[in-house]
């Protein structure tokens, strides 16, 4: 009708809305949706632009007030982060911890979340509950004990400590049943008439199916692991153990922040999260679902 | 104009035919399918819970052994006026984040589920807030929002409009961190809705389109019911995070100006690690505890109902 | 962003009944208390936890290097813990975890609390009777921070106090005459005023008030300087609602208030920003900031000013070592460690690197202090200023919590939120309230 703002052609036809959008761009004019985007987008990056104009400034330019930008490009900052400590065990610590952690997520989200989805077994309802629960206390509080934990199993001070208790979390076995119970039953009658066994629907049927959940269940659980600081800081007591974000603590002291190092180093660190977004969410591209219907 | 394919059964448990065998196989599978989460989420979940438990009925200040204390970090609880105040506001906060949040999040993901240029660009960008520390944050919010020197403050005077305290300011404080979360927090909730939205199965849509119906009728009657079960993990996610909101008050007004923007989990943190009593810290903890999960409850059971009224 | 931060059910109920045996620290607080000098043959390495960064660490590293290196039966192993705000954490949830150091970097603030951890070594016997160690050489605030109800709990680490410092330039284009060390309160406050012009958004001086210690201090600082104390010298009760800590609270009403002179810094730091940047005349600051002055900024550093028939007491927050029992050998290497990296010949060459004060007077008579004046001309009023400290905070359990209650009196006041008498008032009755719970 006429506020429909997309000039995709008039009628969906299968097949010809899976060509990419730049071989149609010549019948396209730019969507009105830029004057809306291009604002919120830009108020959203604002500070990872005052990042980045600090990474490359001088430590006396960023000491003014209020902030501008720098006279020069100061490339060293980010050769200082890297070299002034052992930025690479870091970054190979953090990698290691957070690849781990998404690979258990991921199985056990998996397994537990169409289990507490679907399949009935007693004590289902409240277990979910309960694990939920242990959401509800603040880290603050339970850091303490999981350390006691992780002590009488020998494992201070080393990179298990760090994958452990985030192997499998409360958030990822309830997003992904909540993507369970919107996947259509029907689909899994099918396969249990044929006789399949619950394992077998899950990996054959359901999981190809969930390919943005999952998606957004490894970068959010790989965001979460690698930006996590309180937990790595008092389970590890020395600088071949530390994860990123204690380390680049280094940078920043009571009365001093090297602000043009630190941010430098927090964008090195904050890479590979974006790059992964990037890389999940081109997989998010549905086509169907953004073809204009008259 | 209505979309014959709107119209959906609540998913329900898949009832397995083949009897009590099948049964007896579901109850299997059910807890060989679980119990690896259970058993990590236990271990370093419920175990750290329970002690905690036993803390808040303990004097301690983490360094001697604790002394009993019965119920008297409960009772002092109630006498304490920064402690309701906390609550008060962090009510305040939670009722207002949660719903701008959802809801904004759902009206970006919509602008976003689009195959126009430069999308990639701005999904990053929506995302972006998510990824940035909250030191950083907290920096950038402290200079626009500066009293003398902010952006925000020049805009405001050149418009012709007194400026605002902000952070400052016993009345806007609370509000200022509400804007500043709801910022960070509109990538998480897109991305989730994203993928809802992606995910919604092809053939409705199609039928939809075939039916006749619009780009706009098809979101709000086909797309939107499909998000039903990732909106109410959305609002229970929130919800939980927004009553145990601490970080972006630690780095901007450290609950402050005057306890202003002090919530349940600073002055839990301020209880434990500044005036080193664990034992009552844990009774705030725990006090919190029960709100979030009756709130969760009430949101679970609430979501249920209505799943039931609406196939009735 | 979020932390996350059955056999198992069984297991817990087990674990639980193990974890609230033991509690934090298990035992009774009796501390180990070495009697002998612990000079003994070094058959031990240790470790060292500090929240150093830039140039400190560097200079610690190279004395570190150095003792390694004539000691190498006896090693010294300086590991970075993550910063010092969290220190305290960290060592805490160490003991908890078996992993604690033999020597830690802490604030003087910590020293209560972790004074009653059970592996403390309490070195009240060691300093007093060790030869040569001179424990009356380290100034005495630092003497002070360290000890809690009588046991000597750590060796300091790092001193400093607060004084004037000022940008001259700006008073240079004011007409303003600098400030000295014998400026008074009517002084200090005129030239805030005159130095103030809202419509270039340039404030006289600035004043951190977010309410926490940093709040607190500088207050406390005009508190003696009138002859004020926080607390009956039993500590038992308030008394800092005196004339003294009127006046001084009524100085900054009248500044923040009436003359709208002064910047107020929600903690964030942006002050020094400011003061780089030319907006700001003064600040009530101590030497940690000196480095983080541009070089386009030529500043001046002077005592406090004083009230009238007042002094120009300033206030100091030294940091303190604190040793950590593992063994008698660990502990001994320890001690030997800190005796010497606080000798005076050790702790000259480290505040020549770093700029940090003399930890003890006996420096500031070495030949070779004259390197370090050199080096960091703005340190020399802080060297002086530091007898300017004669008094200490109290260092008891329940100082965290009077602190906040006087933190938002302060607060109040310098938002005009409330009058100085009741602020005053107010803060006097949550103290009484604090100090009767805290038995």
């Amino acid at each position: 009708m006429t506020t429909h703002i997309e000039t995709t052609p008039q009628h969906v036809q299968p097949g010809v809305d899976d060509v990419p959008a730049f071989r149609r761009s010549r019948r396209r004019r730019p969507s009105a949706w830029h004057l809306v985007l291009a604002p919120l987008g830009l108020v959203l990056i604002v500070p990872l632009l005052w990042m980045a104009t600090t990474s490359i400034s001088t430590l006396a330019e960023t000491r003014r007030f209020p902030p501008g930008l720098p006279h020069s490009v100061q490339w060293v900052n980010f050769l200082t982060a890297w070299r002034q400590s052992p930025f690479g065990t870091w970054l190979l610590n953090s990698t290691i911890v957070s690849v781990s952690c998404v690979v258990g997520n991921l199985v056990l989200c998996s397994l537990a979340g169409y289990a507490f989805a679907r399949v009935r077994f007693t004590g289902a309802r409240v277990v979910f509950i309960v694990l939920l629960a242990t959401l509800m206390v603040p880290f603050q509080v339970v850091m303490i004990p999981t350390l006691l934990i992780i002590k009488d199993l020998h494992l201070v001070n080393s990179l298990p400590a760090l994958i452990a208790p985030n192997l499998v979390t409360p958030f990822g076995v309830y997003l992904l049943r909540q993507f369970f119970l919107s996947l259509p039953p029907e689909l899994e009658e099918a396969a249990i008439i044929d006789g399949a066994g619950r394992l077998r629907i899950l990996t054959r049927v359901l999981l190809p199916l969930m390919g943005p959940p999952l998606t957004t269940l490894t970068v959010l659980t790989f965001l979460n692991v690698w930006n996590d600081f309180l937990w790595p800081l008092i389970v590890t007591s020395s600088p071949h153990t530390m994860t990123v974000q204690v380390g680049l603590a280094t940078f920043q002291s009571a009365h001093f922040t090297n602000w043009p190092v630190l941010m430098a180093g927090t964008l090195m660190s904050q890479v590979p999260v974006l790059l992964l977004f990037v890389a999940g969410q081109r997989y998010f591209v549905s086509s169907i679902a953004s073809t204009g219907i008259k | 104009m209505t979309v014959a394919v709107a119209h959906r059964r609540p998913p329900r448990r898949v009832l397995p035919s083949g009897g009590r065998r099948a049964r007896r196989a579901d109850q299997l599978a059910g807890w060989a399918m679980a119990s690896p989460a259970v058993f990590f989420i236990g271990l370093f979940g419920l175990v750290p819970l329970v002690w905690s438990f036993v803390l808040s009925f303990q004097h301690s200040n983490f360094q001697t052994s604790p002394t009993w204390a019965g119920l008297s970090n409960y009772r002092a609880l109630t006498h304490d006026p920064v402690f309701w105040q906390s609550v008060r506001q962090t009510l305040l906060y939670t009722v207002l984040f949660v719903p701008i949040t959802l809801i904004g999040s759902l009206l970006v993901a919509a602008a976003l589920n689009r195959k126009i240029r430069g999308i990639t660009v701005y999904r990053l960008a929506v995302f972006v807030p998510v990824v940035t520390s909250t030191v950083a944050t907290g920096v950038i919010f402290g200079w626009l929002l500066d009293p003398n020197y902010g952006v925000v403050n020049s805009l405001l005077e050149k418009a012709g409009l007194p400026a605002q305290g902000f952070f400052t300011s016993t009345r806007e404080a609370l509000f200022c961190i509400v804007g500043m979360t709801v910022w960070g927090w509109l990538g998480f909730g897109t991305l989730i809705f994203l993928a809802g939205l992606q995910s919604v199965p092809k053939e409705l849509l199609e039928a939809a389109a075939i039916d006749g119906c619009t780009r706009r009728r098809a979101f709000w009657s086909v797309q939107v019911p499909q998000l039903r079960p990732v909106s109410a993990f959305l609002v229970v996610w929130l919800t939980i995070n927004a009553l145990q909101l601490f970080d972006e008050v630690y780095v901007t007004t450290k609950g402050g100006p005057l306890h202003a923007s002090t919530v349940v989990v600073y002055y839990l943190y301020q209880q434990a690690f500044q005036f080193f009593h664990a034992g009552y810290a844990a009774a705030i903890a725990y006090v919190l505890f029960v709100a979030i999960l009756a709130l969760t409850l009430g949101e679970l059971w609430l979501t249920r109902r209505l799943d039931r009224d609406r196939a009735s | 962003m979020r932390r996350t931060r059955l056999a198992p059910i069984a297991a817990a109920a087990a674990t639980l009944l193990a974890l609230s045996a033991c509690g934090g620290g298990g035992g009774k607080s009796k501390g180990i208390s070495p009697t002998d000098a612990l000079d003994h043959p070094l058959t031990s390495s240790i470790t060292l936890w500090h929240g150093y960064t830039d140039v400190e660490a560097k200079a610690l590293q190279t004395l570190v290097d150095q003792w390694n290196s004539d000691h190498p039966s006896g090693k010294v192993n300086a590991v970075f813990d993550g910063g010092n705000d969290s220190a305290l954490q960290k060592t805490t949830a160490a003991f908890v975890a078996g992993n604690y150091p033999d020597v830690a970097y802490e604030y003087g603030s910590s020293t209560n609390n972790l004074a009653s951890q059970s592996k403390l070594v309490d070195l009240t016997s060691l300093v007093k009777n060790t030869p040569d160690f001179n424990w009356n050489d380290f100034f005495e605030g630092e003497r002070l921070a360290s000890t809690v109800n009588g046991k000597v709990v750590g060796i300091p680490a790092l001193q400093d106090n607060l004084a004037l410092v000022y940008n001259k330039k700006l008073f240079e284009q004011a007409g303003v005459a600098t400030p000295t060390n014998d400026w008074t309160w009517q002084d200090f406050r005129d030239a805030a005023r005159r130095l103030t012009d809202s419509a270039a958004k340039q404030y006289g001086w600035a004043y951190v008030n977010d309410g926490s210690e940093d709040t607190v201090w500088r207050y406390v600082a005009m508190l003696w300087q009138g002859g004020g104390q926080i607390l009956s010298s039993d500590n038992k009760s308030p008394a800092f609602d005196s004339p003294a800590g009127l006046q001084a609270l009524q100085l900054l009403h009248d500044m923040a208030v009436t003359d709208k002179s002064v910047y107020l810094d929600t903690g964030n730091g942006d002050y020094l920003n400011l003061f780089n940047s030319g907006k700001i005349a003064m600040l009530w600051t101590g030497p940690w900031d000196l480095s983080s002055i541009n070089s386009d900024v030529d500043y001046g550093v002077t005592y406090l000013p004083a009230p009238t028939g007042g002094t120009h007491q300033t206030i100091s927050g030294p940091d303190v070592y604190m040793l950590f029992n593992h063994s008698t050998a660990a502990t001994n290497t320890a001690w030997q460690f800190i005796k010497w990296f606080t000798s005076p010949e050790v702790d000259l060459q480290f505040s020549i690197a770093t700029g940090d004060l003399p930890l003890r007077q006996s420096v500031t008579t070495l030949p070779d202090y004259q390197k370090f004046l050199d080096k960091y001309p703005g340190d020399k009023v802080f060297v002086d200023n530091l007898n300017n400290v004669k008094n200490a905070r109290p260092n008891i359990a329940s100082y965290p919590q009077i602190s906040s209650a006087i933190g938002q009196a302060v607060q109040a006041v310098l938002l005009g939120k409330a009058d100085p008498k009741s602020a005053l008032d107010s803060a006097k009755s949550q103290v009484e309230g604090i100090l009767a719970g805290s038995g």
